[in-house]
């Protein structure tokens, strides 16, 4: 069988089980006794293994069943997370992720985890002599049927409240033992048909053992099984007495003492008791999954209740397709409407503009399709705010607002790096030491806001910290002391200047160097990714309070507003936001500084660029004019005049690439088609400055 | 008999050169060209092709041969490999034809004027024919149009 076709699909939904592990792993953290994030880590875990054993992937599947080892013990309260455990399967989470990551880039996905495979194994096998203890408490409680010594047959609060919620719909829960024929020779099969006709008759909540050991015959001559079903205690009996080689039955009905005494009765072993009504809130997805197979009817029903979107999965490339297609439409109903005014016809004008309206209906659901909920991003950062907690011994949270928030798939892409770097900067540099926090009076653990907001044309994102904030004597020292700013300079700079300062190349306030930040290199590579994605990134900070960085992004990156401009034949398109205003200077007011040409713009004066020697234009030369018009342009603080020929006008206009064969052209950061269907060159105004 | 090979016969000056068909994307008559400027010289500039912006080449100027005007015959022909689409203007594109791929021999060390590298083989047709089979992922070699740039400057 040909697995590529496989392969993708394989890639995307590995990720996305890899992702909820990540986390529920998380969640468990938070709160370990719930038993109902375990259920779901495993499903993922056993899932993804299925996955790539049937694609092929051993290693990846083998680790993958050592995690799940250990995932099933915690499942049936054996073994009681710690961090140790947390530790090892958060370590065999990121091996598998390498893995997964190696197949995406074309690899066998092979990778040495004998390490983590072995602190696993490590995990399961001392745990389980204590397992064995329980089995052999459980055994010994056959003999008795006090509803005390039940207890010792573990039930968790999942599936206590799954038999609470079963007598409310009028079925009776009760407690099988099972004792088999000591001479019975096939004592799997025997069970099996117990279990089968227990089934027939209702619902297996839970068998000890478990029913995989059951079938391996990995017990002695009894078993246990808690129930649920309508029959009476006395059909129960007669039924499963009338099953060869069954040495004896007993059933006990549970009520709902009984029920909450087992539950409490663990308590010591697995976990607080809890009543059933938080069980439930924190678990809705596995009950309506046990509810699924008792009515496979209402399967669909309540997974929409349980809040699955109904989405579809689409190639990126196909979306890029469609917009391709999409701005070819585009550019030909420029053209129409051209036509259209030309001949003046009335119902063709008509037609025209009816079009014209769909076509920008379409434009918006188009740009809508391309749009990624900031989620796909953010949804890492909680571990690895985990991580920085761990590695750096401090106590904080993520607190996560906003996350809905849609982005352009492109600008998705670019995001997340720098989002990284300003996390780990809050996290390393902002929030202080534990007993530091204590000492001024603030609580232990430290607080990230991860905000995402829309506004205008535009996407905030800001990371905010309550950490001890920026200092700014010390900023100015390692500036002047980096040479980054004069002494001089710095003593002018306004407070919000001295925090833009930790944006300056080859600046870090950090004392020591650490792997998390502070090799100086950080910051202001942030700041530069930023603005190459048309953002902007500020920060603010109250010393002693916290600090907050916001980042502004543009909306979409795939249609931009820009200024259309003539270079004698050739046309070009200027992005606007990077153009401050547009003007005219006369020949006689450019002013020649050292061999550079300069004008004077409002107060100051900014350096005037000649496009046409830029663009080495071959039928325009501005040396030629009386005056010349200029737009002036920004990047960051610093401006430039730009002269040009004419200008056309502003445009919407569609960015597209030159192409794999035509990379890093300087000064040219795209192209995009005009109505005309000529294509214009998008010019890269950040190169023109200095 | 080695397998049969469906290749596009164009001309560039007195030479017929062929690309296998499934290389070429489409075959389009000249269309206004962007110049792109700071490239090399042969780089002609990009084109519309159906709302994709498309570079195109000189394949004249790529081999060092003498660039001419384009004339009513000129053509564009689209290639994609490996990932990159790229068009050449060609003298002229007027045939289909098939080839055994039996027939095709390794080049001389130059050929027209030719470095052999951009050659993959020469095929020889009936009645004397020849023709130059093209080595498309070497005429499209990156690093060596770097190198260039880096010579003119």
């Amino acid at each position: 069988m040909d697995m590529n076709a496989y392969l993708s699909m394989f890639i995307d939904e590995s990720n996305d089980h890899l992702q909820s592990l990540n986390e529920n792993l998380l969640q468990l953290e938070g709160s370990p006794e719930d038993l109902s994030i375990v259920q779901s880590i495993f499903r993922s875990a056993h899932t993804l293994k299925g996955m790539s054993a049937t694609m092929g992937f051993e290693d990846l599947a083998s680790l993958t069943h050592e995690m799940e080892n250990v995932l099933d013990l915690v499942r049936n309260s054996k073994l009681k997370m710690d961090s140790f455990i947390f530790d090892t399967l958060f370590k065999g989470l990121d091996a598998l992720e390498a893995m997964v990551h190696d197949i995406v880039g074309g690899g066998t996905g092979q990778a040495d985890v004998t390490s983590i495979v072995a602190s696993l194994q490590k995990i399961v096998n001392s745990d389980y002599r204590s397992g064995m203890a329980e089995a052999a408490a459980s055994g010994s409680a056959m003999q008795e049927t006090s509803s005390a010594e039940l207890g010792k047959a573990l039930l968790d609060q999942f599936q206590t409240s799954i038999m609470m919620q079963s007598m409310e719909s009028g079925h009776q829960p009760y407690y099988i033992q099972v004792t088999i024929d000591e001479n019975c020779v096939l004592k799997a099969a025997r069970a099996y048909m117990v279990f089968n006709l227990l089934e027939a008759n209702g619902e297996i909540v839970k068998s000890e053992p478990t029913v995989q050991d059951l079938e391996q015959e990995k017990f002695d001559r009894s078993f246990t099984v808690f129930t649920i079903s309508t029959a009476s205690v006395d059909v129960l009996t007669e039924q499963i007495s009338n099953i060869s080689e069954i040495a004896s039955v007993t059933v006990t009905p549970l009520d709902v003492e009984s029920l909450n005494a087992l539950t409490a009765a663990p308590a010591a072993a697995a976990s607080a008791p809890a009543p059933a009504e938080p069980v439930q809130a924190a678990a809705p997805q596995p009950q309506a999954e046990q509810q699924v197979k008792k009515a496979p009817a209402a399967q669909a029903q309540s997974q929409q209740g349980g809040g699955v979107g109904r989405t579809i999965r689409v190639d990126i490339e196909r979306l890029d397709t469609l917009m391709n297609l999409f701005s070819e439409l585009l550019i030909d109903r420029v053209r129409l409407e051209q036509l259209a005014s030309e001949i003046k016809r009335t119902d063709l004008t008509e037609a025209v503009e009816h079009m014209s309206r769909v076509g920008s209906d379409m434009q918006n659901i188009v740009l809508k399709l391309r749009m990624v909920p900031v989620d796909t991003v953010f949804n890492r950062f909680p571990r690895l705010v985990r991580d920085l907690a761990k590695t750096l011994d401090k106590k904080m949270d993520l607190v996560i607002t906003g996350a809905e928030t849609e982005l352009d798939r492109t600008v998705i892409d670019e995001i997340g790096d720098p989002l990284v770097h300003l996390i780990r900067n809050s996290g390393d540099h902002g929030v202080e030491m534990p007993q530091e926090r204590l000492a001024a009076g603030k609580p232990e653990t430290g607080t990230i806001h991860l905000r995402a907001y829309h506004s205008g044309n535009h996407v905030f994102i800001e990371i905010e910290d309550d950490g001890h904030g920026i200092n700014q004597d010390k900023v100015k020292a390692i500036a002047i002391k980096n040479g980054v700013v004069t002494e001089e300079e710095a003593n002018k700079l306004s407070p919000d200047e001295i925090n833009m300062l930790l944006f300056a190349p080859g600046f870090s306030t950090a004392d020591k160097i650490s792997d998390i930040s502070g090799r100086g290199v950080g910051l202001d590579v942030v700041k530069t990714k930023i603005t190459s994605l048309g953002g902007n990134v500020t920060v603010t900070s109250a010393y002693g309070k916290g600090t907050k960085f916001s980042v502004q992004l543009p909306l979409t990156l795939s249609i931009i507003s820009a200024m259309l401009i003539k270079l004698g034949s050739e046309k070009y398109a200027i992005p606007l936001s990077s153009i401050v205003e547009t003007g005219i200077i006369q020949r006689d007011k450019i002013l020649n500084v050292h061999g550079n040409r300069m004008i004077q713009f409002r107060s100051s004066i900014i350096p005037l660029v000649s496009l046409s020697q830029v663009l080495e234009s071959p039928d325009y030369d501005e040396s030629q004019e009386q005056e010349t018009e200029i737009i002036v342009i920004k990047k960051g603080e610093k401006l430039a005049a730009v002269m040009v020929d004419e200008f056309i006008g502003q445009s919407e206009i569609v960015l597209k690439s030159l192409g794999k064969y035509l990379t890093n052209v300087y000064g040219i950061s795209g192209a995009t088609i005009l109505g005309d269907g000529y294509v214009a060159l998008i010019i890269d105004p950040n190169a023109l400055i200095k | 008999m080695g397998e049969e090979l469906k290749v596009i016969v164009f001309a560039l000056g007195q030479e017929e050169y062929g690309i296998e068909v499934d290389k070429v994307r489409t075959i389009e008559r000249m269309s206004p060209i962007t110049r792109v400027p700071k490239t090399a010289a042969f780089i002609k500039g990009v084109i519309n092709l159906r709302g994709v912006v498309v570079p195109v080449i000189d394949l004249r100027g790529r081999f060092g041969l003498d660039e001419t005007e384009p004339t009513e015959n000129s053509r564009i022909i689209v290639v994609a490999v490996d990932e990159l689409e790229v068009g050449f203007i060609v003298d002229s594109a007027n045939d289909v034809i098939d080839i055994d791929s039996d027939t095709i021999e390794s080049p001389p060390e130059i050929v027209g004027g030719i470095k052999a590298k951009y050659l993959r083989g020469i095929a020889k047709l009936s009645e004397g024919r020849l023709l130059i089979m093209l080595n498309l992922s070497e005429v499209l070699n990156k690093s060596e149009i770097i190198q260039l740039e880096q010579l003119e400057v």
